[in-house]
């Protein structure tokens, strides 16, 4: 009786739990986030539509979340997207709970905008925070060389001191180049002999040198990781890459949908590229080149008012720099897609203020396990325990080091709260998005049934029709700007149809045209990724 | 019973095809080089549509199934099957573990005489099977994967719609190429009905052209001092009309985006290289064969057929990639590359990227620089055909139309009411002429791209081991000692495939004893060697070295004659036992 009772109480603690919009206690799996995402489609239906684009090769659903007003491809779009490194699963929540806030607070954002938000693009990856073992996972479920042997994940991690973790191996070997590091001795460097430094220890990852190559760990499960499958700069032959770009289900299925939708103007991506703590830098003889490897310089000023604002809202002291490593799905959304790209890891641990006793370290990660201790984060650090190894057996070898995942990925407790910061700063560029609008328009009658019809054309949006970079490319539209003639009206000057490649921000562009005739005609300009306006006119 | 009359009727049917190819065969003499009584009869002096060259290719596998599989490698955007026929001597061997060699046609629409080389190709390899020695030989040790068309529809499109000599050059994925929201919705159109898209004039008393007065095919150009006294006429471009009502004629026609800068190598986008699609094998063709390309790394030569312009030519395809191509494979391309100019007379050995222009995307690249498989791409067909003369000016097409054509590749110029541009003239070079090789030319030119791929093919490794040998080194040890000889000019890896490690290392395995030490031996007369300390019976080498040895040493204890096995993923899968 006193069971059932338990039973039923906890029952509906979960419920209640759950109804409250997922008051989620920590990262979600795969299948929790597709059972939320589901409820949270079945409360907005008319505003969200949920769509799983294909099945990655480990079976994970790719999923897409559209939230629009109407038909979406009427309305300029913004992409959030999560799950673009396995280790990051800090930005799959970010993107739920910037869904779950547009649908509930914000709802006419969606007048003007519609979103397309892909939580998690590194299912198969992001599954290995919640497995038996875990490690930070990139990979996707397909079985690759890793090292190019001719064997397929012949040499995997092993929890050499079973604790569930893959951290570091140290092995005191006085040929090693590593050494404890002074102001925190449970970290290992690399000693640097130019300032007299020597290395005792030798550092690997935890596990055995299964194939007996002399390398550690270096083929285990998984395959090719989401964010080195793109064009850009694409790392040929690294682990990971795939053997060419774009070669994974779930790359493509991203794509194929993306090409589709033209009405894109900007991609916001939570993962370890980072152009809002510190923007992109110019380099003028980069962005000539015919392989463009610079932000273009009008996208470089936008792209630094932008970091500007951001930083308001998430300061950017501490912040990591920007990582890439080729083939990534930042660089791909901004040179390659032409739309305006912004990318963060969301968090980091904060400045460690030292005082008299407690020196605050130089060091990155030392600064990390300082801030850990000060916030009782208590799995922050496995602590160095020896082990007996069978490819050392006559060296004194331990296993521990910094836990994989928390560096990333924050207690949870705090996911709200960064949530929050970027909900408001997503919602924040959405206000500057492109807007046209018909204005000063002007019919001068020039006797005989002809009129001189002049207008402009303006961008009320602080943000351009196309980004510098777009203007350039076949996958963003142009602006047309059409005449609907009425009956017996005749153009005697001017184009019936024309192409503007692009608006500035703020900007204008002046139309005239002389016609010959009475009654309605409507005057149209857009482009998908602007919207359409429209007006009609009497002579 | 009904079963028994249609099995009566097709024995009759069967009888009366043998007979007429027997009473036939003893009416004719044998010409050097070529089958002369095949099994499947096909005429070389056409061109076959993507179904046209699907039942010919249906027919040389049904005629010779123990030398051909024909398989469909994948579908094109239309749905169209893309044949492959690998065809090789199947009574031997692992037909999967030989050397092979990829042959495809076709990757541009318009270019459409890779269909019928490679047609020729598998139909001469099947009929000369059993009379030539080299043939035989070479469908022994290797294997040839023939896809005729990568490009089946736009194939079909190029010869059934109105097109040029140059167009379409895509794939028929429906693209907006004015950015007016609409698909292929003005292209070009045949307003003559002559089947092809020729040009539109005008007469204009301000017009800056006027016809030949020595040839009424002819337009010429007036030069600034020219005073003249004709009817002046202006050119008004293709064929066409404006299909939108948007002001421009012929701007978005079927496609458009070049398959053949699709490719995964160093792929660029459409802003810095024109023509590629969204992404890396976003053509369902290329993928398809890149696919099909990644499943068989025993792949070690390929060629594509273009046209025209008659050329042979190979990477790097981007002055930027100037590095993915090093000295010592720019010596085996050289090599095939000369050689294909003297089988070729009237084509030059080019660099794509200095010869011809920079781009990236190709298809030649990709199979070099992520496959590291050495790759010709040929343009079939040049001017120098009609007379076998380098020095021919532009006037020679006319006079080729002319003399060796009797005038059936011109639409003489006829008056047309143009919507847009009222009484005009249509007239101008059919599209089966500038680019298609005519078809008194067709069948040696298939001949001579067949043999340049054989040379190439030929030139694939071909490993033997050479010679093994023993030695008795005390406390019952023995030194067993194998060359491993690669006759050929092509190393089992090219350098960009050792660079990158692309294929596997090459196993050489001992069996029949019990392995202590294993080694490569680095030099024999100074005892220099490399011992595997891991798995030493099944030795690892890098490379194989094309026309060279290399050597491996074991020491063993016990055993008899033992056997060494050489496992090369290009070089194929040989074995030898100590005799």
């Amino acid at each position: 009786m006193k069971l059932k009772l338990q039973y039923l109480l906890l029952g509906c603690i979960c419920f209640a739990s759950t109804s409250t919009l997922f008051a989620q206690q920590n990262y979600q799996t795969t299948t929790q986030l597709t059972s939320n995402l589901k409820s949270l489609v079945s409360k907005h239906k008319s505003n969200a539509k949920l769509t799983s684009l294909i099945k990655t090769l480990g079976g994970k659903d790719i999923w897409v979340l559209t939230l629009s007003k109407g038909n979406p491809d009427n309305n300029p779009a913004m992409v959030v997207v999560g799950g673009v490194q396995g280790n990051y699963l800090l930005g799959t929540e970010l993107a739920i709970k910037f869904a779950e806030n547009v649908l509930t607070n914000n709802k006419s954002v969606l007048d003007n905008t519609t979103f397309y938000i892909f939580p998690n693009m590194s299912p198969d990856a992001t599954e290995q925070y919640f497995s038996k073992l875990k490690y930070e996972r990139q990979g996707n479920a397909k079985k690759t060389d890793d090292d190019r042997d001719g064997q397929i994940n012949e040499d995997a991690y092993e929890d050499l001191n079973k604790d569930g973790l893959i951290t570091l191996m140290r092995i005191q070997d006085p040929t090693g180049d590593y050494m404890m590091l002074e102001e925190d001795n449970r970290i290992m460097v690399k000693a640097d002999t130019n300032k007299g430094e020597k290395g005792t220890y030798k550092v690997f990852t935890e596990g055995i040198d299964n194939d007996k190559d002399g390398a550690f760990n270096e083929d285990g499960e998984g395959g090719v990781h989401f964010n080195k499958n793109f064009t850009y700069n694409s790392p040929y032959f690294k682990p990971g890459a795939g053997e060419h770009a774009v070669s994974e289900l779930e790359n493509r299925a991203m794509l194929d949908f993306l090409y589709e939708k033209w009405n894109v103007y900007s991609i916001f991506s939570f993962g370890p590229a980072n152009n809002l703590s510190e923007p992109l830098k110019y380099s003028a003889s980069n962005a000539k080149k015919r392989v463009v490897t610079s932000v273009l310089k009008n996208d470089a000023k936008l792209n630094k008012q932008l970091s500007e604002k951001y930083n308001e809202l998430i300061p950017n002291k501490n912040a990591p720099a920007s990582i890439t490593n080729g083939g990534g799905f930042f660089e791909w959304s901004y040179f390659h897609f032409g739309r305006l790209a912004l990318s963060t890891p969301a968090w980091w641990a904060p400045e460690f203020k030292g005082d008299s006793i407690n020196k605050a370290p130089k060091n990155r990660d030392a600064n990390f396990l300082k801030w850990a201790e000060q916030e009782d984060v208590t799995n922050a650090f496995v602590d160095w325990k020896e082990i007996s190894h069978p490819d050392f057996p006559n060296n004194k070898v331990e296993v521990g080091g910094i836990a994989p995942f928390v560096q990333n990925n924050p207690p949870y407790k705090m996911v709200d709260s960064i949530a929050q910061k970027h909900n408001t700063f997503i919602l924040d560029v959405v206000k500057m998005q492109p807007s046209l609008l018909f204005t000063n328009l002007k019919q001068e009658k020039l006797g005989s049934g002809l009129t001189r019809i002049t207008v402009d054309l303006h961008n009320q949006g602080l943000l351009p029709t196309q980004t510098e970079m777009g203007a350039k490319s076949r996958w963003l539209r142009k602006i047309n700007v059409a005449l609907d003639l009425g009956n017996g009206q005749k153009i005697i000057s001017g184009k019936q149809r024309q192409l503007i490649t692009k608006i500035d921000e703020d900007g204008t562009s002046h139309f005239t045209w002389l016609i010959n005739g009475k009654g309605k005609l409507v005057l149209k300009a857009g482009a998908p990724q602007t919207g359409t306006q429209e007006i009609t006119i009497n002579l | 019973m009904k079963s028994y009359i249609y099995f009566i009727a097709l024995l009759v049917f069967g009888l009366s095809t043998t007979t007429i190819e027997a009473q036939s065969a003893n009416d004719i003499f044998r010409a050097a080089g070529s089958p002369h009584n095949p099994k499947v009869s096909v005429a070389f002096n056409k061109y076959y549509t993507a179904e046209g060259l699907a039942t010919i290719s249906k027919k040389i596998a049904d005629a010779y199934p123990e030398l051909v599989k024909r398989k469909s490698i994948g579908k094109s955007t239309q749905g169209r099957d893309i044949w492959m026929l690998a065809i090789t001597d199947y009574s031997v061997g692992d037909a999967d573990r030989k050397p092979a060699f990829y042959v495809d046609g076709n990757i541009h629409s318009n270019e459409i005489q890779g269909g019928e080389i490679c047609t020729y190709t598998a139909w001469y390899l099947t009929e000369s099977f059993k009379d030539v020695d080299y043939v035989k030989q070479m469908l022994k040790d290797r294997i040839f994967y023939i896809v005729p068309t990568i490009n089946p529809d736009a194939r079909n499109n190029y010869m059934k719609e109105g097109n040029t000599a140059h167009s379409p050059r895509a794939g028929l994925i429906a693209l907006d190429d004015d950015s007016d929201g609409l698909f292929d919705e003005d292209g070009y159109d045949d307003l003559d009905n002559d089947g092809s898209i020729t040009r539109m004039r005008r007469k204009n008393p301000n017009g800056n052209m006027i016809v030949d007065p020595l040839d009424p095919r002819k337009m010429i150009q007036i030069g600034p001092d020219d005073v003249v006294t004709a009817q002046r006429y202006e050119n008004l471009g293709g064929e066409g009309i404006d299909n939108d009502g948007d002001g421009s004629i012929n701007e978005d026609v079927p496609g458009y985006y070049d398959p053949n800068r699709d490719w995964g190598w160093k792929w660029q986008p459409d802003y810095i290289q024109r023509g590629a699609y969204k992404y890396p094998f976003s053509a369902p063709e290329n993928r398809a064969v890149a696919d099909f390309v990644l499943t068989r790394p025993n792949i070690a030569g390929a060629q594509s057929f273009h046209n025209s312009g008659g050329m042979i030519l190979r990477g790097p395809g981007a002055e930027e990639d100037k590095e993915t191509y090093n000295r010592v494979d720019a010596r085996i391309y050289d090599a095939i590359g000369n050689k294909g100019a003297e089988l070729l007379p009237g084509y030059r050995y080019m660099v794509v990227y200095k010869d011809l222009y920079s781009v990236f995307g190709g298809e030649l690249d990709w199979f070099y620089g992520s496959r590291g498989v050495y790759t010709f791409t040929n343009e079939i067909f040049t001017g120098f055909a009609y007379y076998k003369n380098k020095n021919g000016d532009r006037d020679q097409a006319y006079k080729a139309e002319k003399d060796l054509l009797l005038g059936d590749g011109f639409t003489n110029w006829k008056p047309y009411n143009h919507p847009t541009y009222g009484e005009i003239e249509i007239g101008g070079f059919r599209k089966n002429v500038g680019r298609a090789t005519p078809g008194f030319l067709l069948e040696e030119e298939a001949h001579r791209n067949m043999v340049f791929t054989f040379y190439h093919a030929h030139h694939m490794p071909l490993l033997s081991v050479d010679n093994i040998t023993e030695k008795s080194i005390g406390n019952g040890l023995k030194e067993i000692t194998a060359i491993i000889k690669n006759d050929r000019l092509m190393p089992t890896h090219a350098s960009q495939d050792l660079k990158y490690k692309i294929e596997r290392p090459d196993y050489i395995f001992l069996s029949g004893a019990t392995v202590l030490a294993g080694m490569i031996v680095d030099n024999d007369d100074f005892n220099i060697t490399t011992e595997q300390k891991n798995n030493p019976s099944k030795i690892k080498v890098d490379n194989i070295p094309g026309n060279s040895i290399i050597k491996v040493r074991w020491i063993v204890k016990g055993g008899g004659k033992v056997t060494v096995t050489v496992d090369s993923a290009k070089g194929g899968l040989i074995s030898k036992k100590q005799s």
